[in-house]
């Protein structure tokens, strides 16, 4: 019978569910893909050339699985707040406290496996979409990634089961130890922001401080190593909470005292802020750390995509060498519009490959040379036919000949001993186009083409910035598909989160919206007031996010040419985007709620 | 007592339930006036559709068939910001659960009507002070609705409704939830604000004490009025045993 009755709560709160599951699913989901590739060790291993990357994961995993921690406590004490009535009802009609507690605890236990599973579903189906789309649109090269991987489903499922079990012994004792009356009238009370300056300078000072360790620690890096990331993590979490938890309260006492405060619904929006001023600061932390994150992780994973065509652009001045050019070559490559193409004729010996000097002399070859401690810079070099001879860099010429020729040795004859050679004469043809990632559709045909006449021409024996890129695309593609991948779960999460919270109490503010109207106020109005309320929870954390992100780019600057910095206004551009749609789809949904 | 009525209502209907379903008639034709001034009751048992008639005068639903007018307005088909600023300028409410905003102190609850309406800041503060002093609330401003006791509520609502100076003042049930001290405080109270401020009262109870503060008493039974009574010149104690005189037959 009491099932029953628990069926029909069930069923007349369906559209509460649904928030609570969709918020549980996501989370699950979002949980699952990180750990899909944060287990995944063969995918780690081959995707990236930097061994700090699996710890970074492993950080990663003991944050998100704080952050989960979070997130159901919230979950659970929305489930709580839905119950607590219907609960108490029973209790009136005379249930036992032991056949309540079953209840309570099967229902916990039910909403979580439930959504757990299906979140690990949707996470393997979300991998496998968004790797697929971030493949294509990249033009990445992956391997080893699997959307379906067992042990990251296992750990998704432990964890979230073990939670719900603990949440629902929380909710065991919560629901049975209060009496049934305090559970029918259990009413939010709010908390009256108060201004102790003492306390909360110290929380300031204590916060500023945190941070800025956190922030050296990270441009500090290359001196702390692993330990660096891990101060960087508690010290930033600890100070943005103590910051949020100080000033905010600041920020409303002195709000209302403004003329602002009384227009309109101003002030009815600063005190809806108010009364949730200690759960709000608590999740605006969280969000703010989830915001740096993702901004974080997309920055870095486009830091890593426009890094690529520098890298390939360092290993040589040239696009392709191609020997002997057939008429249809030599069709495609004036199609390609190159900036430089030279010709270089040679004669095959026995040992070595003779060229004329004269020629080089005439049309000196260019080659990139590294520059500075980090190597990361480079330099053109325009050599004549003594200066390559001697170059370390020869090798870059070497490269762009055929196979065969890259056997032999390379040797500069004079004008009067190349005529004496008597071996037929053969041509190599350099050219440079303008990008190479551009022409990369031209420039793979025209490579195939040569590699159909010269069977070992594959790989890095290619030569040429064509080959670099290609070799460079491998080695940063897991990088760059890291800082998407990762980028799009914590902004998932982090909107998830935010929506989540703001829509648990939306149940609760309904009443405040409905007297609102009663007493006269336009629904224009009603408007403005939760977009302006919803406006704050999402800039605040954006704001501190931002500047996270800003202090945070400089661990990657060793390892980045130039400065992580440059054209980040792109990626903040796309995640302001992302985060937009978020903030209208919780408004709308939010609206829906209280103004029905 | 001036006889110019601020509000008539004629001929009202309300049907619940969609035409050619289970259909259930709430109001079956109410007809009356309230005059400028005036302190009006509104009595009956629990079902007899006495809220269901306050919700349509004081623009909370609309009725099926019938015409409201308030101050010369005709509101039964006001919509959208024109109904906002009806109720937000015309219209005072006072309900049994107090309906205040617990997010907000009592000063901000009763100062919420003028800053919707974007009074200036300067004229805020002396409105909200002089009417809290006039309803004996002045030190509690500061407070919170859930540190108040609901006395203290009940005026807070009180404030609330009247510092706009509406032109009609509804109160249902609003002694329901306060003990018997509170409830007479708060009737003399309105008392007060009838006779000294001139605002037109309509009150809806089903409890003889506060209908007896009234000075016409309208009886609803089953969706019609049934009786009428005048307290004239009657003292309110003999008002009251009129009242239960009349309940006494008029449920029968």
């Amino acid at each position: 019978m009491l099932t029953k009755l628990a069926m029909t709560g069930f069923q007349k709160r369906w559209r509460d569910y649904l928030v609570l599951f969709s918020g549980l699913i996501m989370s699950s989901a979002i949980f699952y893909m990180f750990e899909a590739l944060a287990t995944n060790k063969a995918f780690l291993k081959q995707n990236t050339s930097i061994s700090m990357v699996g710890m970074i994961f492993q950080f990663g995993s003991v944050l998100l699985t704080i952050i989960t921690l979070v997130y159901i406590g919230y979950a659970n004490s929305f489930l709580l707040s839905m119950r607590k009535r219907d609960y108490g009802l029973f209790m009136l009609v005379g249930a036992r406290k032991g056949k309540i507690g079953q209840l309570i605890w099967l229902e916990t236990l039910l909403v979580g496996i439930t959504a757990t599973i299906i979140g690990i579903a949707l996470g393997s189906l979300l991998t496998m979409g968004l790797s697929q789309v971030l493949i294509n649109s990249l033009g990445l090269t992956l391997h080893h990634l699997a959307a379906w991987y067992f042990p990251a489903a296992l750990t998704t499922l432990l964890l979230y089961v073990g939670l719900f079990i603990i949440a629902g012994f929380f909710n065991l004792i919560a629901l049975t130890k209060t009496p049934a009356l305090k559970l029918l009238h259990s009413n939010d009370q709010p908390n009256r922001p108060k201004l102790k300056p003492v306390r909360q300078l110290v929380e300031v000072i204590i916060g500023l401080l945190s941070i800025s360790i956190g922030y050296w620690s990270m441009a500090n890096l290359d001196k702390l190593q692993l330990a660096g990331i891990g101060i960087a993590l508690v010290t930033i979490v600890l100070g943005t909470y103590l910051l949020f938890n100080a000033i905010f309260v600041w920020l409303i006492v002195l709000l209302k005292r403004l003329p602002f405060a009384n227009r309109g619904l101003n002030g009815f929006t600063l005190s809806q802020l108010s009364f949730r001023i200690r759960n709000y600061t608590k999740i605006l932390a969280i969000v703010a750390m989830l915001f740096a994150l993702a901004l974080g992780a997309i920055t870095v994973g486009m830091g890593f995509h426009r890094q690529v065509p520098l890298m390939a652009n360092g290993t040589s001045a040239y696009d392709m060498g191609i020997v002997n050019t057939t008429s249809q070559q030599q069709a495609q490559i004036k199609a390609l519009k190159p900036t430089t193409e030279t010709t270089y004729h040679f004669k095959i010996g026995k040992k070595a490959v003779y060229y004329r000097a004269s020629e080089f002399n005439a049309q000196p070859f260019a080659t990139m040379s590294p520059v500075g401690k980090t190597q990361l810079k480079f330099k053109l070099k325009r050599l004549d036919a003594q200066k390559l001879t001697k170059s370390y860099e020869r090798y870059q010429f070497g490269q762009l000949q055929g196979s065969a020729q890259q056997q032999l040795a390379t040797t500069m004859v004079s004008e009067q001993q190349y005529q004496s050679l008597t071996q037929p004469e053969q041509r190599l043809t350099v050219f440079v186009t303008k990008d190479v990632v551009a022409n990369q559709a031209a420039l793979k045909k025209l490579a195939a083409s040569q590699q159909k006449r010269d069977h070992a021409l594959q790989g890095q024996v290619l030569g040429g910035r064509y080959s670099g890129y290609q070799m460079v695309n491998g080695m940063y593609s897991g990088l760059e598909f890291m800082g998407f991948f990762l980028g799009i779960a914590f902004l998932a999460m982090l909107a998830s989160c935010l929506m989540f919270k703001i829509l648990s109490g939306a149940a609760a503010d309904q009443h405040r919206y409905v007297m609102l109207a009663k007493i006269g106020t336009r629904t224009s109005e009603l408007n403005n007031a939760l977009r302006k309320e919803i406006a704050v929870l999402f800039i605040l954390p954006g704001i501190v996010g931002v500047v996270h992100v800003l202090f945070g780019l400089k661990m990657f600057s060793f390892i980045m040419i130039g400065s992580p910095y440059t054209g980040i206004w792109l990626p903040f551009l796309i995640f302001a985007g992302l985060y937009l749609i978020y903030y209208l789809i919780t408004v709308q949904i939010y609206r829906r709620i209280v103004l029905q | 007592m001036s006889t110019t009525p601020i509000m008539t209502v004629t001929d009202l209907h309300k049907t619940y339930g969609k035409a050619g379903s289970k259909q259930y008639e709430a109001l079956k034709g109410i007809n009356f006036n309230v005059n400028a001034g005036e302190f009006v009751g509104i009595m009956g048992a629990s079902g007899s559709g006495k809220t269901t008639l306050l919700n349509m005068l004081a623009t909370l639903d609309q009725p099926t068939s019938g015409e409201v007018t308030i101050n010369q307005q005709p509101i039964t088909h006001l919509k959208g910001n024109r109904l906002a600023d009806f109720r937000a300028k015309e219209i005072g409410f006072i309900f049994q659960d107090f309906n205040l905003l617990e997010t907000m102190t009592a000063y901000e609850n009763i100062a919420l009507p003028l800053t919707l309406q974007n009074t200036a800041a300067k004229k805020i503060k002396p409105a909200v002070e002089a009417v809290a002093s006039h309803l004996g609330i002045a030190e509690f401003l500061n407070n919170y609705p859930n540190e108040l006791s609901g006395g203290q509520k009940q005026r807070v609502a009180a404030a609330r409704a009247l510092i706009n100076e509406p032109a009609m003042l509804f109160g249902d049930e609003p002694t329901g939830a306060l003990d018997s001290k509170s409830a007479r405080e708060l009737l003399d109270l309105f008392t007060t604000i009838n006779r000294e401020q001139a605002v037109s009262i309509l009150l809806v109870t089903h409890d003889p004490f506060s209908a007896s503060y009234c000075q016409r008493i309208l009886f609803i039974k089953d969706g019609k009025i049934g009786q009428e009574l005048n307290r004239a010149d009657l003292s309110r104690q003999d008002f009251y045993q009129q009242i239960l005189d009349t309940l006494g037959t008029f449920e029968q």
